[in-house]
């Protein structure tokens, strides 16, 4: 690994990516560039993009398989570019690119380094990389005070919970849990709803709010006593859970009982796995809007004369745009036209309640009436303020799923899927289209789930001290044999009884003790009722 | 860190470790009921295979019946599999370790030797100039002398005499030790299916043994049968002839004998022989090899082993011998019934007494 610096050719092309990219006003944080060999890019991907990390099995496994892999030619050790956006970034380029392809990597992390910096999930962070730096080293040193077999233990239990990560859940920790105590931050309901300024110092209780309240002495009565029960809560637990919590993970690093060396180990697997979350759930956009300022800065470079060989990066660009129908998800083809169109959306002034209103066809067709706004602006207000799902669910129309082959499969892709001919609206000797409309819903239903279970904690004191986790159905039953030792991996991190709900089961592990028993099956609605009334949300 | 390599070099190595830890524990099993037919032959990687280790979580579909160590250590899970090329040379290293199998003792030593030469020291005179050492070398000297200062725009390195450095070869020298294996089997007796499948599960153990103890190419392996006659034969054909009829099995050890004696060198050479049969015997006859054994074997061979494959009730052999060499360091006397016991005979014919 060396800086850009012992590049000029590179460090050159840097200044001239970054000078392009300040012309057009881009809002960066430092960036740092580093230039790697293939195997280094391995160790790097596999390290979640960190220069270090503490030596664990897992990482090794990975490493060797990849390895593995690229030396039997099954696979390419050829990355274009890798980023770890936060102020400063860390961007890492691969030392065979050619010039023209380095310009172009640089440029791309561009995008993805404004992207960190404006989104609604406020992603970027100060000194991530330095912070996980940090993090490493106190591991190591975890390693010695907990002594090899507890450390390897804990790792593997924490490994074993880190998909229950999820920082920008609707049901988050901050949106969940009541506590008295500072909170690593996470977005809330108040980031989003009011910007206004609020006094420091609340009232306990208003009269005059008290009095306006139209209550009855019942309710009143029992606002009282739940009240109070929440005081005593949380001067006992030091937290209450208001909503089931999806957050699992990081639950467990604000509140499980641990050591010095446990307490790192969490910090250090939330914070190196919580960006998965914020990618997970801005992909397109975030890919879109790299490769969105990549060729506008790379038609900048060209027309300097720069750089050369605009033909090659016209294959390398439209190879990485490259169609893919919905379930396959390319989301630099889908990113970047989604932006294009809504530039144009933008700069013709569609995006208005008058051109909604409109109903003569001729009238909008020929419609063109920018109101003055700058249409770059105006996306940049879209990056601030919505993620992948209402960016979907806001621009693309089956028109667009049309245009961007969205619904379009290759023939031997529809017989491997099983694609029934009903379903096909249109053919040609390789293609087979389907219907745009239901594509369009099918892509959102990805952000409720992410192919993931739905699993929530929904009750910290079950059973005396136990963690009650809920599966929330979707008509798919949990790998049965793995419920097992995930629940003992809780339990080695919560250190009580831990329980899982889903469907009418109660799994259990205790005291090296897992049991099954058949309950009543209950309603995510109902638990939340349940937890939002102060009541024990399931009972045996 | 502009400097450092980004290395998951450690993670490789615990993750190597834990797969030797697995492999250490397999090692049995690989022995008793694994395929040994192919690490004998041409020295060849030998594939393990073992479940794959997964970190379980909560996910969908259920995978069957994985086997679940999660919890405490990796989740092993999932009925997924990890295929590992071991290198010969590992797996014998394994198995010594593991079966706790003493180094074979090699006579003749520094009679043959073989020699290499191995570049390990850099001096000022020689053939092959060591260009990075020099080129650091003549760096701090220019450095020092002020002569290269790229704050003053000079940015030339000469290169002195002094501060050559030269790759220097260094003959080494490693004592070439030869032996000879004689596999001695009885035709007569019915050797098929599980009896032959034993008996060419311990000559294909104990041609990779001394393989691996005196290396590769040092060690030349003969094949020798016996109905009522002995006769040496190809190694393919050891396990493939077959007579129905008597047995008189003194004849073979007598043959091993005199091959021992006539063609190899008794100073330099190291002998082994290892007899398989069911050990029914004629009593003359038993008695006629005891005496071959001890006035004319013993003296000569580093080792010899006896193996009663499934003896049944008329078997006397190592009944016979053992009245005079019961736990003997050279003659060394078992019995296998089962491919459960490899392992055990494999510690009686290689094992310290």
């Amino acid at each position: 690994m060396r800086t850009i610096q012992t590049d000029p050719e590179l460090q050159e092309l840097e200044q001239q990516v970054l000078h392009h990219a300040k012309a057009m006003d881009r809002t960066l944080p430092e960036m740092r560039f580093f230039i790697l060999d293939g195997w280094e890019f391995i160790s790097l991907l596999e390290k979640y993009v960190y220069p270090t990390s503490p030596i664990n099995i897992w990482e090794g496994k990975r490493v060797v398989t990849k390895k593995h892999r690229v030396e039997t030619g099954r696979e390419s050790s050829l990355y274009y570019e890798v980023v770890q956006t936060g102020n400063p970034s860390y961007a890492y380029l691969n030392s065979t690119n050619s010039p023209m392809m380095q310009a172009s990597v640089m440029a791309h992390v561009c995008g993805h380094c404004e992207f960190s910096e404006l989104n609604v999930l406020q992603d970027s962070n100060s000194d991530r990389t330095e912070y996980v730096m940090y993090l490493v080293k106190k591991s190591n040193i975890a390693r010695q005070q907990m002594g090899d077999r507890l450390f390897l233990d804990y790792w593997n239990a924490c490994e074993s919970l880190v998909p229950l990560l999820s920082p920008h859940s609707q049901f988050n920790l901050a949106r969940s849990i009541s506590t008295d105590s500072l909170q690593p931050h996470q977005e809330s309901d108040k980031d989003i709803s009011s910007k206004k300024t609020t006094s420091f110092f609340q009232p306990f209780s208003g009269t005059m709010s008290a009095l306006l309240q139209n209550s009855s002495k019942e309710s009143a009565w029992k606002n009282e006593i739940q009240q109070k029960m929440n005081r005593e809560t949380m001067s006992r637990q030091g937290y209450k859970l208001r909503a089931p919590c999806q957050d699992i993970m990081g639950f467990l690093r604000s509140y499980a009982p641990t050591g010095q060396g446990e307490k790192t180990i969490l910090d250090y697997m939330t914070t190196v796995h919580a960006t998965h979350d914020f990618v997970v759930r801005t992909q397109i956009m975030n890919e879109g809007w790299a490769m969105y300022w990549e060729k506008k800065i790379m038609l900048e470079l060209f027309k300097d004369k720069a750089v050369k060989g605009i033909i090659d990066y016209a294959k390398v660009f439209s190879g990485v745009c490259y169609p893919r129908p919905y379930y396959m998800r390319n989301p630099y083809h889908l990113g970047f036209h989604m932006w294009n169109h809504i530039e144009t959306l933008y700069r013709e002034g569609k995006v208005a309640l008058e051109f909604i209103e409109e109903t003569d066809q001729n009238t909008k067709e020929k419609w063109n009436k920018s109101n003055g706004t700058d249409p770059i602006k105006s996306m940049e207000h879209l990056v601030r303020t919505v993620t992948d799902y209402d960016f979907l669910r806001r621009f693309l129309t089956p028109e667009l799923v049309d245009q961007f082959h969205l619904n379009r499969i290759s023939k031997q892709e529809a017989q491997r899927v099983g694609l029934s001919p009903d379903n096909i609206i249109k053919e040609d000797p390789y293609w087979v289209w389907i219907d745009p409309i239901p594509v369009k819903e099918e892509m959102l239903k990805f952000f409720t789930h992410f192919y993931r279970p739905r699993v929530y904690i929904i009750d910290t004191d079950f059973q005396d001290g136990g963690l009650l986790l809920y599966h929330r159905d979707d008509g798919r039953r949990l790998r049965k044999d793995w419920i097992k030792p995930t629940l003992k991996n809780l339990n080695l991190i919560w250190k009580s009884p831990v329980s899982l709900v889903s469907k009418n089961w109660l799994y259990s592990f205790s005291a090296n003790l897992f049991k099954e028993t058949v309950v009543t099956e209950v309603s995510f609605e109902h638990v939340q009722e349940r937890i939002r009334n102060s009541e024990k949300p399931f009972r045996i | 860190m502009s400097e450092e390599k980004i290395s998951s070099n450690e993670s490789e190595g615990a993750f190597n470790e834990f797969v030797e830890d697995q492999l250490d524990e397999m090692l049995e099993s690989i022995i008793n009921e694994g395929d040994l037919s192919n690490i004998g032959d041409r020295h060849s990687d030998v594939i393990v295979e073992m479940d794959d280790i997964e970190v379980p979580t909560f996910s969908y579909g259920d995978q069957g019946s994985g086997r679940g160590r999660g919890g405490a250590g990796p989740g092993k899970d999932g009925g997924g599999k990890m295929r590992f090329s071991l290198p010969f040379e590992q797996l014998m290293d394994l198995i010594a370790e593991s079966l706790k199998l003493p180094d074979l003792t090699k006579e003749g030593k520094g009679k043959i030797k073989e020699f290499s030469y191995e570049f390990k020291t850099f001096g000022q005179m020689g053939v092959i100039l060591d260009k990075r050492r020099t080129f650091k070398r003549a760096l701090k000297s220019n450095l020092a002398l002020g002569l290269y200062a790229p704050d003053q725009g000079r940015y030339d390195v000469q290169i002195m005499r002094r501060d050559k450095r030269f790759k220097i070869p260094e003959r080494v020298e490693k004592p070439k030790f030869r032996a000879v294996v004689f596999y001695m089997g009885d035709i007569s007796y019915s050797t098929y299916g599980e009896r032959l499948s034993l008996e060419k599960r311990l000559v294909n153990f104990s041609q990779s043994w001394l393989d691996y103890n005196y290396g590769p190419g040092n060690v030349e392996h003969r094949f020798f049968v016996h109905d009522m006659d002995a006769y040496e034969v190809q190694a393919d054909d050891f396990y493939n002839v077959s007579n129905m009829g008597g047995t008189r099995a003194s004849g073979v050890f007598d043959l091993v004998f005199q091959i021992a004696f006539n063609e190899y060198d008794t100073a330099t050479t190291n002998y082994y022989a290892f007899y398989f049969g069911d050990g029914e015997l004629f009593d003359d006859d038993a008695r006629q090899i005891l005496e071959t054994l001890e006035d004319l074997m013993r003296p000569l061979f580093n080792r010899i082993g006896i193996v009663e494959v499934q003896p049944g009730r008329l078997s006397l052999l190592n009944r016979q011998v053992a009245t005079r060499f019961n736990r003997d360091p050279i003659i060394r006397l078992s019995e296998i019934n089962d491919k459960q016991e490899t392992i055990d005979v494999i510690k009686i014919l290689f094992g310290e007494q």
